[in-house]
């Protein structure tokens, strides 16, 4: 069998260059390493780094280098876009000029990253499945970082660079497009979002219920499902009348992130473009009803 | 490859199978009967709800203000923040009472005869005028503001600043405390020397902010809390002279909504610091599910919005035009006005009087605007 030869010749490799942590023993596998860098590596660690620096200069700067004030404004301290007036041009660095190069830097460490699993994944010649979902995150990232500023035209439409600063953009976008809780994808989005964690708890809860019987092994347990395998599924059926099966509920879990992530990227990507209130449009859905304008006793159609 | 001796008997999968089916018939039936169980109970209780409810119906905003959770006294207040009040001195009272002597008809009066009729060219009105509203504001003594030789000097800069304040505030009552759009039956509260001064005469310096941050409203340190009020963008925008409308704060967004979301965190940080000003929540003012509304689900107004945004014309009339009056001594040394300037973390401003004597409107007040505002157009359901 070519799996059977692919986790021989894995194993193999594996027993070069690496050492043990003990003490990770029951959290993860105690062996680390070997850990390849290669270029693709490198190019995402050095932008990393390089994006890292520019957003810790821009905080410094804010505080005139002073350390104490550093610590302690830090999880208020942000490199923010510039002002709506900058639009999509290239603004003076104070001005939201670290933000362009800190963003800039963290979309190509980010791609070239998502390379780094890709080739990896080739050269392990297994399927690129962890590349292919990660482009869904690296979606929504593109959505709220680069293609709603765009199409709205400023970059004043991102978020800042910082702890505080991710909070209020949330709180503000949300109340710009007219409550995001009524923005349709958003709704799928938290869907996915909470859905994928009662996923992944069932089957974290399922596999670790079965441990006594082996289905932690689970490549074993997907080409030939054995004892453990039955009686979890089993269990499935008893509770919810239906089962997933050893490999489609990975499959589940990786449609219900996706989902999620994409449903979030459409919902970033609609506002203001297609739909400028997502309350006003809630409203002509008949979620809720319309606002009541002052000067009329009723409640009015919606009002766009 | 090691597995663990596996010690399930053959076949037993299929033995729990089958007695669990049995179990799972009689359990389907409990579930059943236990959820239509709840649901009733459910339904029994918010049955239950709505009739109490309706027992306590809706408050309406201004007997909940009213109500004694938000108000305060103004002795109360003074009393917590510890401010020192200079009682009225027994020279000057002395003094006083020569002058009165002499001078039952007054010498010199500008301003509180013209805004408060004629009673006050007797000497008597004016010094229990003095007395309760200007002294006892400002928790100084006569010797504050006056020669004690000659009451009607204008000998100390301090005279000429409160002669203007006196005009500032009958000005600002008339034109927009007066008209705050109300519920009816609501007390009418105008500002009074105290609402602002709350019982010291410096109150509102650059100086006084650097050193005592938490009696500006900074409590909470840093953003979004110290928030200044007054930017550019408020000095700047005007109501339609024609329509009366205007947008102060608006942000949710239309087609022609501009980008950019900074708009929106100038909206949030005056939106906080307006919480922190009136010791409220967001729903004090607002629908939470859409904040552009008036009204609340259930169809009732919410007028403390419409009465806000009045306040936030005030507040921008007093930076554009009154802002000079309070530049003392030096210029500049003074704070920009906002929300928490009179409302010091209550509803109802402590130092707000619905006692004190109603200011006539008069044709030429002694210190003219800057700029005629334009009022905005009140927001009524
Ligand atoms: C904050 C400053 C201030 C304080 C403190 C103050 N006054 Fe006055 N007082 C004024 C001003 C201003 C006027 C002029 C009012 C006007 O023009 O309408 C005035 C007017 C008067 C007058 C009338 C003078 C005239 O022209 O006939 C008398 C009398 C007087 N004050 C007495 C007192 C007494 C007594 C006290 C102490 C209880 C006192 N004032 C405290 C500012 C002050
Ligand atoms: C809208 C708010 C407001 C009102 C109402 C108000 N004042 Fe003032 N007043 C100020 C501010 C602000 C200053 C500057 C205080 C500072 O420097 O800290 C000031 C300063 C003064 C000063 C100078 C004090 C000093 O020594 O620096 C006097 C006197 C004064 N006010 C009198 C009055 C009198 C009398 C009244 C009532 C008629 C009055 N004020 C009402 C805001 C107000
Ligand atoms: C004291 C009353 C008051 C409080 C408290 C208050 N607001 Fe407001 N808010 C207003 C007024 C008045 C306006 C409208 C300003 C205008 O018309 O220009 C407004 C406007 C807004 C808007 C813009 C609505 C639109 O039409 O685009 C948002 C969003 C908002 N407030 C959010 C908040 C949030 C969040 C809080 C709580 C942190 C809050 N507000 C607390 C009075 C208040
Ligand atoms: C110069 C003093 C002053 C300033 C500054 C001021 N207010 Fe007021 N405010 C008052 C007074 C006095 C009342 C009572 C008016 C009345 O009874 O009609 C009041 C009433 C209100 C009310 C109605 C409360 C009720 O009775 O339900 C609201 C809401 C309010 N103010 C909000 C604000 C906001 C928001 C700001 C800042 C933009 C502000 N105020 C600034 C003096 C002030």
């Amino acid at each position: 069998m070519a799996s059977e030869i692919t986790r021989v010749e894995s194993a193999d490799w594996r027993t070069t260059r690496r050492f043990y942590l003990k003490f990770l023993e029951g959290l993860a596998d105690t062996q680390i390493g070997p850990l390849y860098i290669g270029v693709w590596g490198i190019l995402a660690l050095v932008f990393f780094a390089v994006t890292v620096f520019v957003i810790l200069f821009g905080y410094l700067e804010q505080v005139g280098f002073n350390p104490i004030l550093f610590v302690r404004e830090f999880p208020v301290l942000s490199v923010e876009p510039p002002p709506p007036s900058y639009g999509l041009k290239l603004a003076p660095l104070a001005e939201g000029g670290y933000w362009q190069i800190a963003t800039f830097f963290l979309t190509l460490s980010i791609v070239f990253w998502l390379i780094r699993i890709w080739s990896r994944a080739i050269a392990n010649r297994i399927r690129p499945n962890v590349a292919i979902v990660f482009t869904s995150a690296i979606f929504l990232y593109a959505a709220i970082y680069i293609i709603h500023p765009i199409s709205m035209g400023a970059w004043n439409e991102a978020p800042g660079h910082g702890l505080r600063a991710q909070l209020v953009w949330a709180n503000a976008f949300s109340i710009k497009y007219g409550n995001f809780y009524y923005n349709p994808f958003h709704m799928v989005s938290i869907f996915g979002l909470l859905g994928s964690c009662l996923l992944l708890a069932m089957h974290g809860a399922t596999i670790l219920a079965v441990v006594r019987l082996n289905a932690h092994r689970e490549i074993d347990e997907a080409e030939s499902s054995t004892e453990g395998t039955h009686r979890a599924q089993l269990l499935w059926r008893w509770v919810m009348g239906f089962n997933a099966t050893a490999t489609s509920i990975h499959t589940w879990a990786i449609a219900i992130a996706v989902v999620s992530m994409v449903a979030g990227a459409l919902g970033v990507i609609f506002s203001g473009t297609l739909e400028p209130d997502w309350f006003q449009w809630a409203c002509r859905a008949g979620i809720v009803p319309g606002v009541i304008q002052p000067g009329t006793t009723s409640v009015a159609a919606c009002l766009r | 490859m090691s597995t663990q001796p596996d010690t399930t008997p053959p076949g037993a999968i299929a033995v729990y199978d089958e007695r669990q089916a049995g179990i799972l018939r009689l359990e389907a039936f409990g579930l059943v009967a236990v959820s239509i169980a709840v649901l009733g109970l459910v339904i029994f209780a918010f049955l239950l709800s709505k009739g109490l409810a309706s027992a306590f119906t809706y408050r309406a905003e201004h007997t909940y203000n009213y109500a004694g959770i938000q108000m305060t006294d103004i002795n109360a207040y003074i009393q917590a923040k510890k401010v020192q009040i200079q009682p009225i001195s027994a020279e000057a009272l002395t003094a006083y009472n020569e002058w009165a002597s002499k001078n039952p008809k007054t010498v010199n009066v500008q301003v509180l005869n013209q805004y408060l009729g004629d009673d006050y060219n007797n000497t008597g009105t004016i010094f229990n005028y003095m007395a309760v509203y200007v002294s006892g504001g400002l928790g100084v003594s006569c010797e504050y503001c006056h020669n004690l030789q000659n009451f009607a000097a204008y000998d100390l800069p301090q005279k000429t600043t409160a002669k203007n304040m006196l005009v500032m505030q009958f000005e600002v009552n008339n034109k927009w405390v007066n008209n705050v759009p109300r519920p009816e039956g609501q007390p009418l509260y105008q500002i009074q020397c105290a609402t602002c001064h709350v019982g010291a005469p410096k109150n509102w310096n650059k100086t006084l902010k650097a050193s005592n941050p938490a009696a500006f409203g900074i409590e909470g340190g840093g953003l979004p809390y110290g928030y200044e009020m007054v930017d550019e963008q408020l000095l700047k925008t005007r109501p339609d002279p024609q329509t009366g409308e205007v947008n102060y704060y608006k942000v949710t967004a239309t087609k022609d909504t501009p980008a950019g979301l900074d708009a929106t965190y100038r909206n949030q940080n005056q939106m906080y610091h307006q919480t922190v000003a009136l010791g409220v929540g967001c729903d004090f003012c607002h629908y939470g599910g859409y904040f552009a509304s008036y009204y609340v689900e259930n169809g009732s107004f919410k007028w403390p919005k419409a009465q806000a945004r009045h306040m936030i014309g005030m507040v921008q009339d007093l930076a554009i035009n009154w802002w000079p009056q309070m530049q003392f001594p030096a210029p500049e040394t003074v704070a920009q006005p906002n929300c928490y300037m009179c409302h010091r973390g209550y509803v109802v401003p402590p130092g707000a009087s619905n006692t004190a004597p109603q200011p006539a409107q008069v044709s030429s007040p002694l210190i003219k605007p800057l700029e005629e505002l334009p009022l905005p157009k009140p927001i009524t359901p």
